[in-house]
């Protein structure tokens, strides 16, 4: 009999997923993966190495190196973190703008500026340094 | 002991601004704060206004913020807010509604939230064939207990950074009462429920800041069942 069950009954719901819930779901999984890129990075860049000895000729060196491992890191460094921060920058906006249009035009800007700085640094990163 | 009491006043017909109304007030240690705010109606200012009703912590019509906290002021002892002669007790209106008058908020944003969950039970199946109620496991009808547990004072959404910000937002009470039915193994309209929370404003809006669950004064978990209307909506699945 149901009522002597010991575990709780588990139902399947169907709830098409929207914009926003695939953007949570991103940030939970980007969140995870920036402990221990973001650490990383300021581990190697600004303690081991120190933000002084960094220039050019580092990051040429750097990219060179271990079949392309940085330059992957640093792409999903560029991918997760700065989509992070655009998308939390996204939230913080909408908290305080409460027309709906200035909401859209705002959310686009974001996405925008989201878009050419990503494609700048990507660029970079496929591109390489120059000798 | 004496204490000093300032209080939010605010007339919408009379006043163009907030203003800090101070009284002192004879309490014991064992007082609660409500009863200190019903010395200051019943003598000493008539026209200080107050909502209250069962004054035990069960209605939950008292909700204010003391010392800067929302709190159910019939729940809140004295001790637990002054130490001494002469200590100062502040208490306001919970934000993020509308002052009618001194601590009295409109509610009716509140209410319009949470009837947007649908806090009714749904089941259109035919009832048991010996006419009785719908039986559940005891660990099927623990699943949902916690959000059983709200009275509506609002605390936990009048605490709410994001519900400040954009009263939009359903606020965290309603998503406790959509969680009471979502997980109720009887009920068979979690779609329809989760579809509004599924939202900007719904769960989304969300930002695990705990406020909630530190103001609420029936202890419930309020994060924790925020995460698994979240955890729902994000696997399709009640567990």
């Amino acid at each position: 009999m149901t009522v002597m069950a010991s575990t709780p009954t588990v139902r399947k719901v169907s709830v098409p997923k929207t914009w926003d819930t695939r953007m949570w779901q991103f940030m939970r999984w980007s969140g995870v993966l920036l402990i221990p890129l973001a650490w990383g990075h300021i581990l190697i860049k600004d303690v081991v190495i120190g933000v002084h000895d960094i220039d050019l000729e580092y990051v040429r060196r750097e990219w060179a190196t271990w079949y392309s491992f940085w330059r992957i890191y640093d792409a999903a460094l560029l991918a997760f973190a700065f989509a992070h921060g655009m998308n939390g920058l996204r939230h913080v906006a909408n908290d305080f703008i409460h027309n709906e249009n200035t909401k859209r035009v705002v959310s686009w800007a974001i996405l925008i500026l989201w878009l050419v700085i990503s494609v700048i640094g990507a660029t970079a990163i496929v591109g390489g340094v120059s000798k | 002991m004496k204490i000093h009491l300032k209080i939010k006043r605010f007339n919408p017909e009379k006043d163009s601004k907030p203003w800090w109304g101070e009284y002192e007030v004879d309490v014991e240690p064992t007082d609660r704060v409500l009863d200190a705010l019903h010395q200051v109606k019943w003598f000493q200012d008539g026209t200080f206004n107050l909502r209250r009703s069962c004054a035990h912590g069960v209605c939950g019509s008292d909700a204010v913020r003391i010392n800067g906290q929302n709190k159910l002021a019939c729940k809140v002892l004295m001790q637990d807010v002054v130490k001494k002669d002469g200590d100062t007790i502040t208490v306001e209106p919970i934000l993020g509604l509308k002052v009618i008058k001194d601590l009295i908020v409109d509610m009716e944003p509140f209410f319009a939230h949470y009837r947007s969950v649908m806090p009714f039970f749904v089941n259109d199946e035919p009832a048991p064939a010996d006419g009785r109620e719908r039986l559940q496991s005891i660990v099927d009808r623990e699943r949902y207990d916690q959000g059983t547990k709200c009275i509506l004072c609002a605390a936990c959404t009048t605490s709410c950074p994001s519900f400040w910000s954009n009263d939009e937002y359903v606020g965290p009470a309603s998503i406790v009462q959509a969680h009471r039915f979502i997980f109720d193994s009887r009920d068979r309209a979690a779609a329809e429920r989760l579809e509004v929370l599924n939202q900007q404003m719904g769960v989304w809006r969300c930002r695990t800041a705990f406020n909630c669950t530190n103001a609420c004064p029936r202890e419930i978990p309020i994060t924790q069942l925020i995460g698994e209307v979240k955890q729902a909506l994000a696997t399709g699945e009640i567990k």
